[in-house]
């Protein structure tokens, strides 16, 4: 038996759509090792998620008790390791979002299981079934196999598509054993990032802002209103204190695959390449003719970014 | 390490590979320090040039106690003052590191190596116990105060004076000192200045003390982030107990320290030329004409080769003074009375090859700013492009720590006044080699000896040297001294034999140790180098020929260095692709 | 209460050094390759140190590998790290041989937080401090980060962001997660990694650099820790990734707009 179990991840009974890519990942292993593919979903209140994730043609189990209500790795390994037994399951698969990377490699010492992070692709069959994964930053693949009975992996979201709607999914609530008094992590308070703007990881279009800004994220800001797009920013312009940490793409940030992602004053350091470089169509807009950004924008303006942004606005209104 | 050197020694003996301290001989501490060096520049000075270039008040002071914190400030002073009494190698590397700090590094040169040392060398207790501390932990800052309107090559000539008071409790300073570096923040400054007119003495003179002024800034051409202001004393009063040193003895201070400056000078512009080199090779990657990149282009590659061997011997050049230095310095016991004295004996040694670091390693730096700009084109032309500063931060180098004119001519003068008190055997070496030259040499070369075709031209370099010299001491005997233009083509020769040997040497030292294509890039800098020293060494053996002989004595002269510079350098067009291949893939200065 | 925490430091490629799969994909060029401390694992060190300072206690530092990381080792030791342990093992690891041999570590130092760098930057796996706090049973926060920039006071006067109790009993720790900050409270023993903006690290002084000669560090035998070393995570091969190509130059705005929405229909 070479079952898959699938970790969901949710907030709130919602579920998040980078489940829905390590789904599509879990039935390639499954199409390849013969196996089924399940689900997992744990929380306080997350029957919609579950509900959401069957609605994907997949049968979840769903553990649902107080003790589960926030995210906390201590208390939710051992249901994992739990439901991965139940299932039979050989393969264990979740999203490399923050909760998957903090989950997973907590779970697998429970079942004995080597971890693969990141995953980018999965190649091989049967028996040997090898995980691509980037290592130093993405400027190398590895091509990685894992030679414990139960095998896990986390995979980069932006790399497989998310699975679409299909018939014959169903719930079954799994019983939680976990006794909260035992657990040694509290959860205190979890300072959301408020905004009307997407999230970067969703957004179908992203404006990115760099050193090239100089603080000035206004017009950037103003044209991802007007596109309805998420703003996202190098490390350099992180790092200098312009704008939130959780703006960061790149490769010890935020990996984005939108239709569009729209870089100014971002002169294109390999880092911020890897967190972005999935995206569809990349437009950079730089000063300096010779960033290396441009080598990989499907358009380059060599251009004041506080010149060429609003300039681009009154374009877009004009339609 | 085997043998220890004479100063100019190596112009009359060989030596060997394991004579040599190189880069690749650090300790594991020194690269943590370098390392620190490394970081400190590019966390805490590069970050803040542009605001320095705009004389930020107090941006330099603090950022002086910022290298306090970080020890850079410790590795001369001895460790009873807080100091880490490390040796020569360290305190280049530091010196060489923090080269890449623009205009900060001369601002650390001068606080660390000319504001420091003169007390470190010369103090007495008391004065260390009060300044060295304070200088060591970056607290207060230091300045050296010997340049003057009138007195600048002519460093002694300066007017600047000091008048006991009649209590016998101070010396009254008047004069002007000028182009004095740190002068906006330091707190300490050395200057010199005569007793009653006559006896030239060095003061340890407190930024507060009374009668004293600090001028304005000066608008200069480069390094503009360092301060240049006058120092004005007009009866400043002076403590007694703050003479430094004897007096009368002033100018032992003045020239031993500038010894130290110099060789730290060369370091530290080493230092600059790698970030400069990075620069441009890394601009040379990214820009394209033709629809290619430009370090595709054979023109563009020649010149990332010739520099890259230039570093390779500038660097082999810096570590291996350094390492005749902390040889020497090794066998003077710590704890002896007079220590700094024979400390100081031991640095003065090499006062030849402190001036040649000085002089080569400078003009290593213009070739490479020159080269990086034109490797630019017109942006290097333009400031927003880092080229145009290291262009410009470049040329103090050639002008300060004594012109490289002054050191040129120090170069064979100390060699001659050495020999003719007879520490240097030169007569008898020179007429060897006169005798080599009428005996021609039936060596082969064996091309499967590694650096077989370097080794053998070697020996005819120094002969060179030796016959030249021989000839032009003939022609003028002792009013050679005066013969500046015949000095310059000496010391031209004097420096690059010292430049050909220190890489040959290192490359043989270090060597069997590297993998095999480090290996073939290190050869191929040897033979890059050796090929453009020799030809500017016999250029200069060729100019100075004409300018001492005529008759059949020039022909046999000129037919010796014909012979003698005879060097081999196939395969040339191979090693500098080679080397400019390393330099361009790794974006850095690659050996 | 005075802190003993545990720190691991690993010898990693320079990310500044040009890494690249050797054209048989058997690993990487190393040629002209530097190596220096793990950037994550210096920040963990810088966050120990500012615990001591806060709360005295002791540093220990831990490597796993060749001789060579000896060399990192004494790196955190100038920085003020108090003493080193080396467990020496040639071969490969991996993150669960990794957690095996720190939790053998554990069993023997009895600290009160394990400190790790999120994940190494030159296998990037991000398991290690996870797979470490299951096999002790011990809590884990990871991604430890901080909501004060790296430009504030706090950081400025080098104010720990991970704030121990004063009974050193708890700890709270502010964790960068999707979607915000979070903020745990874990009890001690437990295990804490670290991200990128909890602190800036101080570089090593030059006296402590010096002092750092005469730090003890113990080497201990991998095989002498009872682990079993065989990894099961296994590289089977390194591909060069794939790489975007360079699209078209444009003009101005106009011509940027026309290509988005007509060309790319993305606009």
């Amino acid at each position: 038996m070479s079952n898959v179990l699938v970790i969901a991840e949710q907030s709130r009974g919602t579920l998040r759509k980078a489940t829905l890519s390590a789904l599509t990942a879990a039935r390639e292993v499954a199409r390849r090792t013969g196996g089924g593919v399940s689900a997992l979903v744990l929380g306080s209140g997350a029957g919609a998620a579950a509900e959401e994730l069957a609605a994907h043609g997949v049968p979840v189990r769903l553990a649902d008790a107080p003790v589960l209500a926030h995210p906390l790795a201590e208390a939710h390994a051992p249901v994992v390791a739990e439901a991965a037994r139940a299932a039979g399951a050989s393969w264990v698969v979740t999203a490399a979002t923050s909760y998957g990377k903090d989950l997973l490699p907590r779970a697998a010492v429970a079942l004995g299981a080597a971890v693969a992070t990141e995953v980018l692709a999965i190649a091989g069959d049967g028996g040997e079934i090898l995980l691509r994964r980037p290592m130093w930053a993405g400027n190398v693949i590895a091509e990685v196999e894992l030679r414990t009975a139960v095998k896990a992996f986390s995979v980069r979201p932006t790399e497989f598509a998310p699975a679409a709607r299909a018939p014959g999914g169903s719930v079954t609530p799994m019983a939680v054993a976990v006794d909260a008094a035992s657990l040694g992590t509290r959860f205190v308070e979890l300072q959301e990032v408020k905004s009307e703007r997407p999230e970067l990881t969703d957004a179908r279009v992203v404006v990115a802002g760099g050193r090239g800004t100089k603080g000035d994220f206004g017009p950037l800001s103003a044209l991802a209103d007007d596109l309805g797009a998420a703003v996202g920013a190098s490390r350099a312009a992180v790092d200098a204190g312009w704008v939130p940490n959780d703006w960061q793409v790149g490769q010890t940030g935020k990996v984005v695959a939108p239709d569009l992602y729209v870089a100014a004053g971002i002169s294109g350091a390999i880092q911020h390449v890897a967190g972005m470089k999935g995206a569809k169509v990349i437009v950079a807009i730089n000063k300096d003719a010779d960033a290396p950004i441009f080598q990989i924008a499907d358009y380059g303006l060599v251009a004041d970014l506080f010149q060429a942004v609003p300039a681009l606005r009154e374009r877009l209104k004009a339609g | 390490m085997a043998r220890l050197f004479k100063g100019a020694e190596y112009l009359i003996t060989e030596a060997t590979k394991d004579d040599v301290f190189t880069p690749e001989d650090f300790s594991e501490e020194q690269r943590q320090i370098a390392h620190t060096a490394d970081q400190f520049v590019q966390e805490e000075v590069t970050p803040v040039l542009d605001r320095l270039e705009h004389q930020e008040p107090g941006l330099a002071a603090a950022l002086m106690r910022k290298a306090g914190e970080a020890g850079l400030l410790m590795i001369d002073a001895p460790e009873a003052y807080g100091g880490l009494a490390l040796d020569k190698a360290t305190s280049m590397l530091a010196a060489e590191r923090m080269g890449a700090a623009g205009a900060f590094s001369v601002s650390y040169a001068a606080h660390s190596g000319i504001g420091t040392l003169p007390l470190v060398y010369y103090g007495t207790e008391a004065q260390k116990d009060r300044y060295l501390g304070k200088l060591v932990t970056g607290e207060w800052s230091a300045a050296y105060c010997l340049t003057e309107p009138e007195a600048g090559s002519d460093a002694l000539g300066g007017k600047t004076t000091a008048t006991l008071t009649p209590d016998g409790k101070h010396y009254l300073l008047d004069g002007t000192k000028q182009f004095i570096t740190n002068g906006s923040f330091a707190d300490l400054f050395t200057v010199f200045a005569r007793v009653d007119k006559k006896h030239f003495t060095a003061f340890l003179v407190e930024r507060t003390t009374p009668g004293l002024t600090v001028g304005p800034e000066e608008k200069k051409l480069g390094i503009k982030g360092s301060s240049t202001t006058p120092v004005v004393f007009e009866g400043a009063k002076v403590p007694v107990e703050n003479v430094l040193g004897e007096i009368g003895k002033g100018h032992k201070i003045a020239f031993n320290v500038l010894n130290v400056g110099r060789f730290k000078l060369g370091a530290a512009v080493t230092g600059a030329a790698k970030l400069a080199f990075k620069t441009g090779v890394a601009y040379a990657n990214a820009r394209k004409q033709f629809g290619v990149p430009i370090a595709r282009f054979g023109a563009i590659q020649e010149k990332v080769a010739d520099l890259t061997a230039g570093l390779f011997a500038a660097e082999s050049l810096v570590y291996r003074l350094a390492g005749l230095i902390d040889d020497r310095l090794a066998t003077i016991p710590k704890d002896a009375a007079g220590y700094y004295e024979a400390y100081q004996q031991g640095i003065e040694e090499y006062a030849i090859e402190c001036a040649i670091a000085k002089v080569f390693c400078s003009e290593v730096l213009a070739d490479v700013v020159d080269e990086v700009v034109q490797i630019h084109g017109g942006y290097g032309f333009i400031q927003e492009y880092p080229a145009e500063k290291y262009y410009r931060d470049e040329r103090i180098n050639r002008i300060f720590e004594g012109t490289n004119e002054i050191n040129r001519l120090l170069v064979p003068g100390t060699i001659l006044r050495r020999a003719m008190k007879g520490e240097l055997p030169l007569q008898r070496e020179a007429m060897k080699a006169m005798e080599a030259l009428m005996t021609p040499s039936l060596d082969e070369l064996d091309p499967s000896q590694p650096f077989a075709a370097e080794r053998a031209v070697l020996g005819g370099l120094k002969k060179t040297f030796l016959v030249v010299a021989g000839a032009a001491v003939q022609r003028y005997m002792d009013a050679l001294k005066d013969e500046q233009e015949v000095l310059l083509a000496l010391a031209d020769v004097a420096i690059q034999v010292f430049a050909i040997e220190s890489a040959l040497l290192r490359a043989e030292k270090i060597s069997p140790r590297l993998p095999e294509s480090r290996r073939a890039d290190v050869a191929a800098a040897v033979k890059v180098h050796t090929f453009s020293a020799v030809e500017k060494l016999a250029a200069a053996a060729r100019r100075a020929a004409f300018y001492v002989a005529e008759g059949d004595t020039l022909t046999v002269l000129l037919g010796g260095i014909r012979r003698f510079t005879k060097y081999d350098a196939s395969g040339l067009l191979a090693a500098k692709r080679r080397l400019a291949a390393a330099a361009l893939e790794g974006e850095r200065y690659p050996l | 209460m005075p802190l003993k925490l545990l720190v691991t430091v690993k010898r990693v490629e320079d990310p500044e050094s040009r890494i690249k799969a050797k054209p048989d994909g058997s690993g990487i060029v190393t040629d002209g390759v530097n190596y220096k401390m793990n950037p994550f694992d210096e920040i963990a060190v810088e966050e120990a140190l500012r615990l001591k300072e806060k709360h005295g206690g002791e540093v220990v530092v831990a490597s796993l590998g060749g001789a060579a990381a000896m060399t990192e080792l004494r790196a955190a030791l100038a920085m003020g790290a108090d003493r080193g342990l080396l467990v020496r093992h040639d071969g490969a690891l991996d993150p669960g041989i990794v957690s095996a041999l720190l939790q053998a570590l554990v069993a023997a130092e009895r600290p009160d937080l394990v400190m790790l760098g999120k994940q190494a930057i030159d296998d990037d796996q991000n398991q290690a401090g996870q797979m470490l706090a299951a096999r002790l049973g011990w809590p884990q926060a990871t991604f430890a980060s901080k909501k004060e920039s790296l430009e504030s006071e706090a950081e400025q006067k080098k104010q720990p962001g991970v704030a121990v109790a004063a009974d050193g009993k708890r700890a709270l720790v502010v964790r960068e997660v999707d979607g915000g900050v979070e903020t745990l409270e874990v009890a001690l023993p437990a295990v804490v990694t670290v991200d990128l903006r909890l602190n800036k690290p101080r570089f090593a002084s030059l006296p402590g650099i010096m002092k750092a000669k005469k730090k003890e560090v113990r080497e201990i035998p991998a095989a002498s820790l009872g682990v079993e070393l065989a990894p099961s995570v296994v590289v089977r091969r390194l591909l060069d990734p794939p790489r975007r190509q360079a699209g078209v130059k444009v003009a101005d705005v106009a011509e940027l707009w026309t290509r988005l929405h007509a060309e790319a229909k993305v606009l």
